[in-house]
């Protein structure tokens, strides 16, 4: 398997086992105070930086010598990239142009993290699922 | 009738000594898997990566690689 898939598998992963319960506490928890909100926040983010960390480090170790990346990782980033900028940027207008005239402070900073999270979940899932069944284009 | 990209790369690697994905990979600068992916009809080299490849084996482009519709592919 690419050393680029296996990444985006973990990145994946990573991005689904944090994020659910990340957005899914805020559904459940209802009112929560700041300092709350941005504890869920950074436990959030740390955790997915430990397990990346963690990841590129076993991988850095047990590829050590051989090619990362080639012309066909750089075109099937490049596509998946471009499809998950599209998501990124409604969310970004949806969080940046119309929010602020009915919606206020943490549902703001959550709409955005959601956006993000949902561009770089499209991403990584999408470059696994083109280096599964191939890409031609 | 969709046409696609095939090869034959296996045959090609085959008569070069039975040269490695991981050697031509070596060569030509991609990595295994890529090598794997194009002979697997996954991926299509760029005409640059299929010139290089081509000079590896010393064979005209078109011995290696093919324009040919889907169902034509052995």
């Amino acid at each position: 398997m690419p050393v680029k898939e296996q990444f985006a598998r973990v990145w994946l992963i990573t991005l689904l086992v944090t994020y659910l319960p990340y957005f899914l506490t805020l559904a459940i928890a209802g009112d929560m105070s700041a300092l709350q909100q941005i504890a869920l926040f950074a436990a959030t983010v740390t955790v997915q930086i430990v397990v990346i960390g963690i990841a590129s480090a076993v991988m850095a170790v047990r590829r050590k010598g051989e090619r990362v990346s080639d012309e066909r990782d750089l075109a099937i980033d490049q596509r998946a990239t471009r499809v998950a900028y599209q998501i990124l940027l409604c969310g970004m207008i949806l969080v940046g142009c119309l929010m602020p005239f009915n919606r206020s402070g943490w549902t703001i900073f959550h709409a955005a993290v959601l956006s993000i999270a949902v561009a770089e979940i499209v991403r990584h899932g999408l470059i696994v699922s083109l280096y599964r069944r191939g890409w031609d284009a | 009738m969709p046409k696609r990209l095939s090869n034959n790369l296996r045959l090609m690697r085959f008569l070069a000594d039975e040269m490695t994905q991981a050697e031509l990979g070596n060569q030509v600068g991609l990595t295994r898997q890529t090598i794997a992916a194009i002979e697997a009809g996954k991926y299509s080299p760029t005409l640059e990566t299929a010139f290089r490849i081509s000079e590896v084996f010393g064979k005209p482009i078109e011995e290696i690689f093919k324009w040919e519709r889907q169902n034509d592919e052995s």
